[in-house]
C-alpha cells in the first residue's frame, strides 16, 4: 500500500556538535507522534541549541505545527534554543499565515542555523 | 440522510461537477484525501499555490472530523465545483457499529494548539468554513474561489 510516511534522522553537525533533526516527507496527524517522540529526543541531547531541519519536508498540517510549537516551549523552560531550517516555499508560507514565523528562529539553511 | 443537511449554495452558477470519496476515519488514510482534493483542484484549473492550499485545506477539514472519534466511523468528501471557479468540499463523518474494518482507530491528535492553528489555517487558505453536528453526524464545510490569472 502507498504510504506517506516520513522519515526522521539525529545526527550531529559542524564542530560545535549540534545537534540536527533531519526530517523527510509529510507530516500529519499519522505521523506526528513520530515527529513528536522524534522532537522530544533532542530535548536530551544536552545541547542549548537544536536544529529541525525540513529542508526535505513536503507537507505539514497543524498536528505537525503543534509538535513544533509544543517543543518551541518546552525547549523555551529548558533553555534550549531551537531552529528551524525551512527551503521550500510552500513551508515558508504557511509558517507566515499562521504567524509562527514569529515565533520560531527561520534559516534557510543548516550551516546558518549552527552559526548563529 | 446527507441530503437533509444543511450546506453551503456557492456551487451551481455555471455546470456543476462532483466527485465523492469515503474512507475510514484512520489517521493513515487522510493522504487519500489530499490527493484528491490536489486532483480536484488541478481538473477544476486552479493554479499551484491554490491547489497547494486546497491539499492542507483537506487536510485540516479532516482532522476536524477525526479529532472527535470515539469509535468505529468513516468520512465521507463531496468535492464540487463549476466552470465558474467555484469549489465546494463537504466533509461528513459517519458512526458506524461494530469494529472498524482494519482495527485502527484515528489518532486522538496531539495535545496543545493544534485545534488553534487548524483554525488560522483554515481562515487563511479558504474563503469561507464551517461545520456542525446533526445527532451523532457531524458535517464540516470550505469553499474556495479560484483566482483568476493574470493574461
Amino acid at each position: 500500500m502507498m504510504t506517506n510516511d516520513a522519515q526522521f534522522e539525529l545526527a550531529v553537525s559542524g564542530p560545535s556538535g549540534v545537534p540536527v533533526l533531519r526530517v523527510e516527507g509529510e507530516i500529519d496527524v499519522a505521523s506526528a507522534p513520530g515527529f513528536h517522540a522524534a522532537v522530544s529526543d533532542l530535548i536530551g541531547q544536552g545541547a542549548k541549541v537544536v536544529i529541525v531541519d525540513m529542508s526535505d519536508v513536503s507537507f505539514i498540517d497543524s498536528t505537525g505545527l503543534g509538535v513544533l510549537v509544543s517543543a518551541e516551549i518546552e525547549m523555551r523552560e529548558e533553555g534550549i534554543d531551537l531552529r528551524l531550517v525551512v527551503t521550500r516555499p510552500q513551508i515558508t508560507r504557511l509558517l507566515e499565515l499562521t504567524g509562527l514565523d514569529e515565533v520560531f528562529t527561520v534559516l534557510s539553511n543548516t550551516n546558518d542555523a549552527v552559526k548563529i | 440522510m446527507t441530503h437533509a443537511m444543511w450546506a453551503p449554495d456557492t456551487v451551481g452558477a455555471g455546470p456543476a461537477h462532483r466527485v465523492e470519496l469515503t474512507l475510514a476515519a484512520d489517521a493513515q488514510m487522510l493522504f487519500l484525501a489530499r490527493m484528491t482534493g490536489a486532483a480536484v483542484a488541478t481538473r477544476a484549473d486552479f493554479d499551484y499555490e491554490q491547489v497547494e492550499d486546497l491539499r492542507l485545506a483537506i487536510d485540516e477539514l479532516c482532522i476536524k472530523l477525526m479529532s472527535s472519534v470515539n469509535g468505529p466511523a468513516r468520512i465521507s468528501l463531496s468535492f464540487q465545483w463549476d466552470d465558474e471557479g467555484a469549489l465546494e468540499v463537504i466533509g461528513t463523518r459517519i458512526p458506524e457499529d461494530g469494529p472498524s474494518t482494519n482495527g485502527r482507530h484515528p489518532q486522538p491528535g496531539v495535545a496543545g494548539p493544534t485545534s488553534e492553528l487548524s483554525e488560522r489555517i483554515l481562515d487563511a487558505l479558504v474563503d469561507d468554513h464551517g461545520g456542525d453536528m446533526f445527532g451523532e453526524t457531524q458535517q464540516v464545510w470550505l469553499r474556495l474561489k479560484r483566482q483568476e490569472r493574470l493574461a
